[in-house]
């Protein structure tokens, strides 16, 4: 029964639940991707954005929509399929409550949608009070919430199931770091649900005049920091299992892989102090000990540093590569789909040398809000995680449909990726020069009367015009290669890779199937890093903030 | 594919087909990149506060 679903496709009644969450993704790449070139264009100060739309509202739909649309749909689609693959296809059930969270959370989408492009939310995709929106803002993010427990639930309960069936036996690896992935998502929402319920909410509907900012911040970075690993571990999915099924070897070792994914549901999570460093009301003692926390993530992401490195270069050797890197000449850079996701792993190395330095307390004061942090993430998100995203859905989008990924729409796939690089060479470059220089983040163009310092950055600001103009032609191609896929490629198998490990008699430790020991240790190490802080915030809070509408 | 690479594993001459030393060698550089990218801003640090 496993070796069958193992080498069946994905389900037909799955695929289209998984394929719904695509097309919500890609629509959301596309009107985003647009907003991101209207900000370079307008912070090259050659171009003024028409009808009086400000700027923060345009900066707001790319937020929402590529920071948080486009990722946790994508992701959700995406681990939907990967679990129906390796575990088996859902039931009728699980399958109905996968439904009711998609429409719930486009419901809620829709909703948040609409007041942004009304201009009645214009408080970036971080909505930090005093900054207060529409109430329908916050119930619209509030359904995304809601609809993706219900896809949560569809994860663990397939999990669950699989295990009554196979006592005794480790979960397929996919499945078992898509049950990770959730698993972290559940606690980290904890907090961002209770700060629009319990705060934002209630204050913007006018049932309380005020709001604690401290509290409010705390509790989105409470859920902020596991949202970027929420974003990434999919991408180590891609890279862990998929793309060595790619470039036609074994997933390196199956029990690494598994242990650094239990490291990131640990360390993911008591860590939201680093994006406060420079927040007063927060004992330093406490900033410290969770940049302590933040820094053990270094750890699994070295892991996985290692082990891609190994699994490359023991499939360029057995294919008879010499010398010190001759094997990266046997990779197979033809293909789009190792290509794509390898050019993002690329972009993860700066991005993770730069994340270290934004958590390091002191020299985030150099970068703090400058636009250093925009270029950082531009190479994490933007870059290592949808370049792998994109990987993905070469095959994975013509599988669902079908369909197959043709000779012309792999070169297009490749041509897409390098563009992207390219662009984004020329854009985070800039942004990351502009922000050593102290150009800030979230702002239009302006000379600031003429000084000297804003005149050094606009230079840079001319060349992130460039990289995002190349970028946003990326983009056009992405939507046009998704919508080809979809739709019009012609009908055939398309694989749905899957690496088995190096070492199939060797079976993972059971331990790592433990949750009442890992979801143990991940609340004890929250409880530990944010009680007393928490405590604090709420003893010796200023008065609240009224806030407002400041745009 | 798998049976190949058994093969070369119990032929202690063909070292040069089950070596890491480009991965020894790739997480060195990585290792080098993240010191001096955060050294650097270090530096830059030092001298403005
Ligand atoms: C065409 C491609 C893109 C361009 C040209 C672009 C450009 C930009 C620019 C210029 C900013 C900063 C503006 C400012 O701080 O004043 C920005 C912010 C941002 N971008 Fe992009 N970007 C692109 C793609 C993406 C993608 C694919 C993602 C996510 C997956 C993304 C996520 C974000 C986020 C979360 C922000 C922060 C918004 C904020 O500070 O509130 N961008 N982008
Ligand atoms: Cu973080």
């Amino acid at each position: 029964m496993l070796k069958a679903s193992l080498s069946s496709k994905v389900d037909p009644r799955d695929a289209k639940l998984s394929m719904a969450h695509f097309y919500v993704a890609f629509t959301a790449l596309l009107v985003g991707g647009l907003a991101g070139l209207l900000q370079v264009l307008v912070r090259s100060g050659k171009f003024q954005l028409p009808f009086g739309i400000g700027y923060y509202q345009v900066l707001t739909v790319h937020g929402v929509l590529l920071g948080l649309v486009l990722t946790t749909f994508f992701i959700l689609g995406f681990h939907l399929a990967a679990v129906s693959k390796t575990s088996g296809t859902l039931t009728n059930k699980q399958r109905t409550v996968g439904w009711i969270g998609f429409w719930i959370a486009l419901v809620g989408t829709v909703m948040a949608a609409v007041m942004v492009l009304l201009n009645q939310a214009s408080v970036l995709f971080t909505f930090y009070a005093p900054l207060k929106a529409h109430a329908l803002f916050y119930l619209g993010l509030t359904l995304v919430v809601v609809g993706s427990w219900f896809n949560s639930a569809v994860i663990i309960m397939k999990y669950a199931e699989w295990r009554r069936a196979n006592p005794g036996q480790p979960s397929p690896l996919l499945t078992f770091m898509a049950l990770i992935n959730t698993l972290m998502w559940c606690v980290a929402t904890i907090g961002v649900a209770s700060t629009v319920l319990i705060q934002l909410l209630p204050w913007s509907l006018g049932i309380v005049d005020t709001v604690n900012v401290g509290i409010s911040r705390t509790l989105f970075w409470y859920f902020g920091h596991p949202l970027v690993y929420f974003w990434l571990l999919p991408a180590y999915m891609a890279w862990y299992v998929v793309v060595p099924k790619v470039i036609g070897t074994k997933v390196f070792s199956d029990s690494l892989a598994r242990m650094s994914f239990i490291l990131f549901l640990l360390f993911s999570i008591p860590v939201g102090f680093h994006h406060q460093l420079l927040e007063p009301g927060i004992d330093p003692a406490w900033k410290f000990l969770q940049v302590i926390l933040t820094f053990l993530v270094v750890i699994p992401s070295l892991m996985t540093a290692f082990s891609l490195f190994a699994t490359f270069e023991s499939f360029g050797r057995s294919k008879g590569a010499t010398g010190l890197f001759g094997w990266l000449k046997k990779l197979p850079w033809g293909d789009a789909r190792f290509t794509v996701p390898f050019i993002g792993m690329v972009a993860f190395i700066p991005g993770g040398a730069g994340g270290m330095v934004n958590a390091s307390h002191q020299m985030n004061q150099v970068v703090h809000n400058t636009i250093w942090v925009t270029g950082h993430f531009h190479l994490t998100v933007a870059t290592a995680v949808v370049l792998t995203y994109f990987g993905v859905t070469f095959w994975l989008v013509p599988h669902l449909t079908g369909r197959t990924l043709t000779k012309k729409m792999n070169k297009l796939a490749l041509t897409q990726g390098i563009l992207w690089a390219v662009g984004m060479t020329f854009m985070s470059g800039a942004m990351h020069a502009a922000g050593l220089l102290g150009a800030p983040r979230r702002s239009s163009f302006s000379e600031y009367g003429g000084a000297a310092q804003a005149a050094e950055w606009i230079p840079y600001q001319i060349a992130q015009a460039v990289g995002g103009s190349i970028l946003f032609i990326a983009v056009l191609l992405m939507v046009y290669i998704f919508i080809n896929l979809a739709f019009f490629a012609p009908k055939g198998e398309q694989e749905f890779p899957v690496g088995e490990a190096t070492n199939q008699a060797e079976k993972a430790p059971m331990v790592f199937e433990n949750w009442k020991l890992w979801l143990g240790i991940t609340v004890l190490l929250i409880l530990f890093a944010y009680t007393i802080p928490f405590i604090d915030l709420i003893q010796n809070a200023p008065p609240g903030a009224k806030g407002g509408r400041f745009w | 594919m798998a049976k190949a690479e058994m093969k070369y594993d119990t032929q202690p001459e063909n070292e040069e087909h089950s070596s890491l030393k480009g991965t020894l060698a790739s997480v060195f550089i990585l290792g080098a990149i993240l010191v001096v990218t955060w050294v650097g801003v270090y530096f830059l640090y030092l001298d403005r506060f």
